[in-house]
């Protein structure tokens, strides 16, 4: 297929409003009768509220409200999948950041200055910051009433436990497979919990007008199911809630689903008639919105001595936090991609998202791909070397691919791609040079990881394209997708361009999103954007194409299946010199008498995974990747013998993507995806000390990797085996890229030194103390 | 506890009513209006917020609004003339270096800073004044690129 705009390096649309500081983000917006919102956070992670004194806080310069949870937790309760969450603790706090009291002031200072004169009594309870605490017999519940809360069918709380939700996914027979393996490996793996760290902190803006209406910007990927969650909690009817996303300063995960949006909508209900606006410190980014990860992995695989996989078991501890409705899918995710590129005949995969007294765990970039197959890909590595088998051939006997059938139970196909084109590509840019030799001053090593993707998303996740043709043929796109600088605008303008056959100068898509203008859709997560959005757009453009040959059949008195349309006319195929132009049809076609025929030229289209399911709760599984992606990673690493320091000097990635819709986006996305978690296995860890506090919330304690860290030279690569749901073949890949690096790190670490680490992150000091004790006669 | 300064902001003068706890960022984001500047952090580690000081790249987070008192400041808004970009914005749109632009405005102005005092910077020197800005995007392989891309276009003017 020759393309003219999809694949060619067009400028994204938003570049020059970005680059100038023109763009709007939230904490850009200002609005007539602001106010500001401060919120107190607790000094217990876990503990019973005695009592909570504001009237010092009151009397405080342009205060204007003090506002505490009292009562809240039952009309106010709130959550898409278990309703687990409230919008400020009542009775008892969960975790150290949760809201606590807010005040509403004049500016944002005098609202934090009040904060300091509101007392607390609390009564402490034990804290659990890890799910395995939290699991333990006679262990304090922090959710007592669990029971009641509302559910999604299949999933939900255990009462009496701590355990927020029990999943396990069972295929073919595992013990029999085990039984007949001639090799068993297992292993326990970490890895902690993390921070999305967009660089622009969550926050948002809520006005309940004096007639009903509710009106709330946020710095989110779903506007719309804040939209849904508002006006239910808020008794309105849907239409009378209405949600601004402006520009989104990042986001990796952790702006999905609704949680800060209900802290400020209860505190802006105090005040009706004024917008409030709160925006997180960076303190708070870390320790009141979401993280990611905090899972402990059992895992084992059996193995038949030629290398054959057998069977698997991974037995997941999550730590979700306080509140599990965000952690849920995250969790069932980590347990059935556990795989990873790999076919298992025989499957027992199973989580226990647990509640533990720490921030919620949410979305974090890769929704449980990267946890559960850094522990794949680190004990492939460790069966191979029991085995005697080199790594690639084991791992080249077991991938899945056409024919294969992956935990879920679903079948794969050519159009899911190719992971061994993937794979030849990564081996000839790292491994087949020789490896340099140890030095005096450096260990070198090489590591490799297979990866895996699904896009985790729900029977519901539909994306829409609202298309509409100006009078002069120009076109103007609106589509639901949030723009996080993953470059999905650009998407929808080459996809359109192609489609529509028109420069992609003549189309002009969306800025913000607006749940009143805005077309449906579900949320922007789970790499699908560019597959759904994409296909929702390319249908819009049928659907507008269809309409003018429609108008055009009667203008020139022919079967609309003869006309064809090239960008600027519709045409009788058979004869082009027949022909209409497009502008003469966008407003309906006018004859010279004034009359008008045919329709005005705007198409709506949504789009959709094929035949997604739920799981069955007997087996665990169901029709809920659809869509798999596959691709290949490898590092090559130098290690400094003196400091335990990792320096990567090179970072391989190859995805089968379907199609390259933008080229230079796509690499943008790998480059950036890697250092994401060359900083998650080398330096980023958010750590709680037994109080649960916090000992790391700021971006100097947290580190995460800066430009010298950043691997010295990365290679990206894609192959194009066609997909067919998204546009011209085209698969996700804002995810991917994030899986591979900490397998592929620490496996070259073991090539180097000979050292297995379970566990991220491998600090120069946890390095040098291994190498510490291999030198002093340990291990070999 | 209120008190005045005078400052040029992008070569208008302003007087400005300031309380003590305020930064140069406060004044020129809510003062003034110029939302160009980004504050990413609490901790002067982000980088977004730089603006030019008396001709220096400043973290405007970490300047006291009294400290700012007769300076000469020259933020993001300042760089473009009309639809004409500076060579550094148009370098970094050219590399891909902007995603979700939040740490670029604070990149383009350090790189200002970078480039004004010493247009022959070698790549580390471009590379240790990056490393004062933390971007969660791009990996910073673009950047870098759109970095020495500039001073390219910024060398040929
Ligand atoms: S806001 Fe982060 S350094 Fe100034
Ligand atoms: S482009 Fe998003 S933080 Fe740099």
């Amino acid at each position: 297929m020759s393309l003219k705009y999809v694949g060619k390096n067009i400028t994204r649309p938003d570049a020059v409003q970005k680059a100038t500081g023109k763009a709007r983000f939230l904490a850009d917006i200002k609005l007539p009768g602001m106010l500001y919102a401060a919120i107190l956070r607790p000094g217990h992670a876990h503990a019973r509220i005695v009592s909570i004194d504001t009237s010092e806080a009151e009397k405080c310069e342009g205060v204007v409200k003090v506002i505490t949870g009292k009562g809240c937790s039952q009309k106010y309760r709130y959550g898409d999948n278990i309703r687990d969450f409230v919008p400020m603790a009542d009775e008892k706090v969960r975790y150290i950041g949760e809201p606590l009291a807010a005040v509403i002031a004049k500016n944002p200072h005098q609202a934090k200055e009040a904060l300091k004169k509101i007392t607390v009594q609390v009564h402490p309870l034990p804290v659990y910051t890890q799910a395995t605490d939290a699991l333990a017999d006679g262990a304090t519940l922090i959710h007592e009433a669990s029971g009641d809360y509302w559910h999604l069918p299949g999933v939900g709380p255990k009462p009496g436990t701590n355990i927020a939700t029990h999943y396990r996914l069972k295929k073919g027979d595992a013990a029999k497979g085990f039984a007949e393996s001639d090799v068993v490996v297992e292993a326990e793996f970490k890895y902690p919990f993390g921070s999305c760290a967009a660089i622009e902190p969550h926050g948002s803006i809520v006005w309940f007008h004096e007639d009903g209406m509710i009106e709330i910007w946020s710095s989110s990927i779903c506007p719309f199911i804040i939209r849904e969650e508002v006006a239910r909690v808020y008794d309105r009817p849907e239409s009378d809630v209405r949600v601004h996303i402006p520009e989104v300063g990042g986001c990796f995960g952790y702006k999905s689903d609704i949680t800060v949006e209900q802290t400020v909508a209860y505190i802006a209900s105090f005040v009706p008639g004024h917008p409030v606006k709160w925006v997180a410190t960076r303190k708070e980014d870390f320790t009141s919105t979401l993280l990611g990860h905090g899972m402990v992995i059992r895992m084992k695989i059996g193995a038949k001595k030629d290398g054959k996989l057998m069977a698997l078991a991974t037995t997941v501890y999550h730590s979700t936090g306080a509140y599990a409705d965000t952690g849920l899918h995250v969790s069932i995710a980590a347990a059935h991609n556990s795989t990873g590129a790999y076919e298992y005949p025989n499957c027992d995969l199973e989580t226990f998202l647990t509640y533990t007294n720490t921030p919620p765990i949410g979305a974090w970039r890769g929704y449980g791909h990267p946890e559960a197959q850094f522990a794949q890909e680190r004990l492939i590595e460790i069966l191979a070397r029991k085995l005697g088998m080199d790594r690639f051939a084991l791992r080249e006997k077991n991938y899945l691919g056409p024919g294969k059938i992956t935990s879920l139970g679903e079948h794969l196909w050519e159009t899911n791609g190719s992971i061994q084109k993937c794979v030849d590509v990564v081996k000839r840019t790292v491994f087949d040079k020789p490896r340099p030799p140890e030095d005096p001053e450096y260990y070198y090593g090489r590591g490799f990881a297979a990866i895996m993707k699904s896009p985790k998303g729900a029977p519901f996740s539909s994306k829409g394209a609202y298309l509409k043709f100006n009078a002069d043929g120009s076109v103007v796109i609106n589509c639901g997708g949030a723009e996080v600088g993953q470059g999905l605008r650009n998407v929808v303008r080459l996809v359109a361009a192609e489609t529509l056959k028109m420069p992609p100068e003549r189309i002009h898509v969306y800025t913000e999103i607006d749940t009143q203008f805005s077309p449906w859709e579900w949320q922007t997560i789970g790499s699908m954007f560019t597959k759904q959005g994409g296909r929702a757009v390319w249908r819009a453009c049928l659907k507008a194409i269809a309409q003018m040959k429609q108008t055009a059949s009667q203008v020139l008195r022919c079967d609309v299946d003869l006309l064809d349309y090239d960008g600027e006319y519709v045409f009788l195929a058979s004869d082009p010199s027949v022909k209409v132009e497009v502008t003469k049809l966008v407003r309906g076609y006018m004859y010279e008498n004034g009359m008008v025929v045919g329709e005005v030229v705007q198409a709506c289209a949504d789009a959709r995974l094929p035949r997604y399911s739920g799981f069955d709760p007997a087996t665990g599984q169901g029709s809920m990747g659809v869509s798999y992606t596959f691709g290949a990673q490898a590092a090559e690493i130098r290690i400094e013998k003196k400091t335990g320091k990792i320096i990567v000097d090179h970072f391989a990635s190859c995805f089968d993507v379907g199609r390259v819709i933008q080229p230079q986006q796509i690499r943008g996305q790998v480059t950036g995806g890697v250092v994401m978690t060359v900083g998650a296995a080398l330096c980023e860890e958010v750590r709680f000390d037994q109080d649960g506090k916090c000992v790391n919330p700021l971006f100097r304690k947290y580190r995460f990797p800066t430009i010298k860290d950043a691997p010295k030279k990365q290679t990206v690569d894609f192959v194009e085996t066609p997909g067919v749901i998204g546009p011209y073949g085209a698969r996700g890949i804002g995810e991917h890229p994030v899986i591979g690096p900490p397998p592929a790190i620490l496996n070259a670490i073991h090539d180097a030194t000979g050292i297995d680490f379970f566990e991220i992150p491998v600090t120069p000091e946890k390095m040098k103390k291994a190498l510490d004790e291999k030198g002093s006669g340990g291990e070999k | 506890m209120a008190e005045k300064i005078t400052l040029t902001v992008n070569q208008v003068p302003y007087t400005i009513e300031i309380e003590g706890w305020e930064h140069l960022i406060d004044v020129l984001r809510d003062e003034i209006g110029l939302t160009g500047t980004k504050r990413g952090c609490d901790d002067l580690s982000c980088g977004a917020c730089t603006v030019l000081m008396n001709g220096e790249a400043v973290k405007s987070c970490q300047v006291l609004a009294k400290r700012a008192s007769g300076a000469d400041v020259v933020t993001i808004e300042a760089l473009a003339q009309g639809t004409k970009l500076h060579p550094i914005q148009e370098a970094l749109i050219e590399s891909g270096a902007v995603q979700c632009g939040f740490c670029i405005p604070g990149i383009v102005m350090g790189l200002h800073g970078l480039f004004r005092k010493k247009l022959d910077a070698t790549e580390a020197e471009i590379a240790d004044t990056l490393e004062n800005h933390l971007c969660r995007c791009t990996g910073y392989e673009a950047i870098f690129e759109g970095a020495k891309l500039a001073q390219k276009k910024l060398k040929a003017r």
